[in-house]
């Protein structure tokens, strides 16, 4: 056996790539013969995997929680949310008027968008309170409809505003979710400096990003649009009896061409906003600093990506072990917490799994370090 | 040997000495001794080049103990359990067996339980969900056909012409059963929940003679007859809900669910299509309609299926056998000499519904169908 060295800075990761890749591959291949009920032992593995190479001050975090739970998390959303998804979409259509079903339906959908942001709190609650460093649990207090109900508000103004108010409902919901996080008996907190707004240094690249997909969109399109046009013309496709061809070609065409624009585009974003966030972050007075950069950001989520969609999602945990090792090399502790004061977490255990976590499929299978 | 502990009471791990004896692990730690039971301990781990202990017991209250993996072998010589790939959370053969067994159950229950069971679902599915489904069926014909205004007559001829097979095949549906002409840009033939079967004008434009038509209404009565539609819906609700719950998202079952009781959804399986091809030919046998006229069909259809493509298929076409089979066993059942299932006038008003026999020659004559 080979010692792995735990690395002196404050955060690391010593994850190997093949080491990583292995596993996501054996948990791949029993995913697909048990029809994807392994997902939760897989996901459990890849947890303790990468959770046991994150270094902190030269310790590891420990992944304590078990597939079980997840399993019965799973068994306990069948009742609570695909029984009624079973009647809104399977019974409904049949056993109502067509206007009710409609209704039913629409109704179902608006009431998921907080759901899906309830869901991604009690994972998130679940994961921190199986997570120990030091022996000493992490945990998520306040409540996940609060969060849900603010989150639906959040989500309104950013489709009021066309999306210009995400900056603010980025940091928003980044603060909601810290000032609940707990180290032991030591609450986070987010803290922007004095004199300086939340989402400082935001607001240009998301500009950029907005514009830029904009601009990504009539140009991808009119480039497919172009490109149909000079293959028909020179005769190299026969337009007449494959209009339809040519149309959908078009269309799947721009459609990807403005996705990579989108991405490309909002990677300053992302980089920008990652930092921001971790600038805010406070642990018994010490801050963190995040240095990620555009570029290396966007070639790690480009790398997942290809990842992600070449394996049609099953090596996604490889995607995201490439972006927390991405953060956690990048991330630093400035100053140190006084960690012999901080104490054993009073915050009760999360007993329902992840539930609806999984029945959204939130996190690919990585966590939420 | 040198260890590092936690007591689970602050963040902080302290070095200690630990010595590993056949009994007990021993813990010294300043002037404290701790003593652990090799049976009572799990790893906290996973290869990370060090080993980390902690106590089974709940709650955990958080006391670890961590040293170099530089230790394995003085730890497997006491306590080799703690080496096994169960104990760094590995899960073991039987329950990956069991998840084998309980995926393939499910899938079993869904995918061949539940169309084993779709024919006396069926027929115990009340009415007013079989009209719900027909009523949503609806909604989807006329968002892509239009009325004919001008075809009552010709869908008062096609209505007696199956009435009459029908009869002498003594379907219990018959009375039930009705035959309406739609205007669309594509040729297609397809039986409703409610017993409707709806005929394009593209369809009859397509057929040369009456009995090539009385074939394609033939086959989707036989679809009605044996309840084939809502057979199909409940077999794709079934692998609906399976992919539902089982892949654990909201993606892939619903979209069969909305198939399901969508035009798109009614293709029927592989033997719902023989079933109908063999009773459809039975009733044209029995009505004295030369089953030549299906075969010719069958032929334009796999002609049409090459020329459009596999996206353009009529629904009647959308499963197998392939064409060229049906149209062999259909050629092989055809009896010579038989009179034409439609009188000249007949057809010619069938053919001008929706405007669509404007190009046809008004002098010729229908001919019983080729064989």
């Amino acid at each position: 056996m080979t010692a792995e060295a735990a690395p002196g800075q404050s955060f690391a990761h010593s994850g190997k790539f093949f080491n990583v890749l292995g596993l996501a591959l054996k948990n791949a291949g029993l995913t697909l013969i048990t029809l994807t009920m392994y997902r939760f032992w897989a996901r459990t593995s890849m947890r303790r995997r990468l959770w046991s190479r994150t270094w902190v001050m030269g310790d590891p975090l420990e992944y304590t929680g078990r597939a079980g739970e997840l399993f019965r998390g799973f068994l306990i959303s069948l009742p609570c949310f695909f029984l009624p998804a079973i009647f809104v979409f399977y019974i409904a259509p049949v056993a109502l008027e067509a206007v009710w079903a409609g209704w039913l339906t629409f109704g179902f959908y608006v009431f998921s968008v907080p759901l899906v942001a309830a869901a991604r709190y009690w994972m998130r609650r679940y994961q921190l309170s199986r997570t120990r460093w030091r022996g000493i649990k992490l945990g998520l207090a306040g409540s996940a409809w609060s969060f849900a109900a603010a989150s639906w508000g959040w989500w309104v103004l950013q489709l009021l505003s066309l999306g210009w108010y995400t900056p603010a409902a980025r940091i928003n919901r980044a603060r909601m979710m810290w000032e609940n996080t707990r180290f032991g008996d030591q609450p986070f907190h987010f803290e922007t400096p004095p004199g300086e707004s939340p989402q400082r240094r935001m607001w240009w690249p998301f500009a950029f990003g907005w514009i830029g997909t904009a601009i990504g969109f009539f140009a991808s399109y009119l480039s497919a649009g172009i490109l149909a046009a000079v293959l028909t013309t020179s005769g190299m496709i026969d337009a007449a009896p494959n209009s339809s061809i040519v149309s959908a070609g078009v269309f799947l065409l721009g459609t990807a061409l403005t996705v990579i624009s989108y991405f490309i585009a909002f990677a300053p974003y992302r980089a920008a906003a990652m930092n921001r966030i971790a600038a805010q972050i406070v642990l018994d007075g010490a801050r963190f600093k995040l240095r990620a950069k555009t570029l290396s950001l966007l070639f790690y989520q480009s790398l997942g990506w290809i990842f992600l969609i070449f394996s049609l999602g099953l090596l996604s945990p490889v995607a995201g072990f490439l972006q927390v090792r991405y953060v956690l090399n990048r991330l630093e502790l400035i100053d140190t917490p006084r960690f012999a004061e901080i104490g054993q977490s009073v915050l009760a255990d999360s007993d329902a799994g992840e539930s609806l976590g999984d029945a959204f499929d939130l996190d690919m299978g990585v966590g939420v370090i | 040997m040198q260890a590092r502990y936690a007591d689970g009471r602050a963040a902080v791990f302290a070095d200690v000495e630990i010595s590993l004896t056949p009994d007990k692990l021993f813990i010294r730690h300043g002037e404290r001794t701790i003593d652990w039971d090799y049976a009572d301990l799990a790893r906290s781990d996973d290869n990370n080049g060090y080993v980390v202990l902690r106590q089974k017991r709940k709650p955990d209250t958080g006391e670890r103990l961590m040293f170099g993996n530089w230790y394995d072998d003085e730890l497997k010589a006491v306590a080799p359990h703690l080496m096994k790939p169960l104990a760094q959370g590995v899960e073991g053969r039987l329950t990956v067996g069991a998840l084998v067994t309980l995926a393939w159950s499910l899938a079993g229950a869904f995918l061949i339980g539940i169309p084993y069971a779709a024919g006396p679902m069926a027929r115990a599915m009340p009415e007013k969900y079989r009209t719900q489904i027909a009523d949503i069926s609806w909604t989807q014909v006329n968002n892509f056909t239009a009325q004919c205004d001008d075809a009552d007559e010709a869908t008062q001829i096609l209505n007696d012409v199956a009435y009459r097979i029908m009869e002498r095949s003594s379907v219990p549906e018959r009375d039930e059963i009705w035959i309406t002409i739609a205007d669309a840009g594509f040729p297609n033939a397809f039986a409703l929940p409610d017993n409707s079967i709806i005929v394009t004008d593209e369809l009859i434009g397509m057929a040369e003679q009456p009995d090539e038509l009385v074939g394609v209404l033939a086959h989707e009565i036989a679809h009605i007859e044996h309840n084939h539609i809502m057979k199909n819906v409940i077999r794709q609700i079934g692998a609906g809900i399976f992919f539902d719950v089982v892949f654990g998202g909201a993606g892939a079952g619903q979209a069969i669910a909305i198939a399901s009781v969508n035009l798109a959804g009614l293709r029927y399986s592989r033997g719902d299509e023989s079933d109908a091809d063999s009773r459809g030919m039975d009733y044209l046998d029995a009505a004295g309609i030369s089953t030549a006229g299906i075969a010719t069909m069958f032929d334009r259809f796999e002609a049409y299926a090459e020329e459009e493509g596999a996206g353009d298929i009529p629904t009647i076409l959308s499963s197998h056998p392939a064409s060229r089979q049906r149209a062999i066993a259909a050629r092989a059942r055809a009896r010579e000499g038989l009179a034409p299932s439609m009188t000249e006038r007949e057809w010619r008003i069938v053919q001008q519904a929706c405007g669509g026999a404007d190009t046809l020659d008004q002098e010729e004559t229908p001919q019983a169908a080729p064989r």
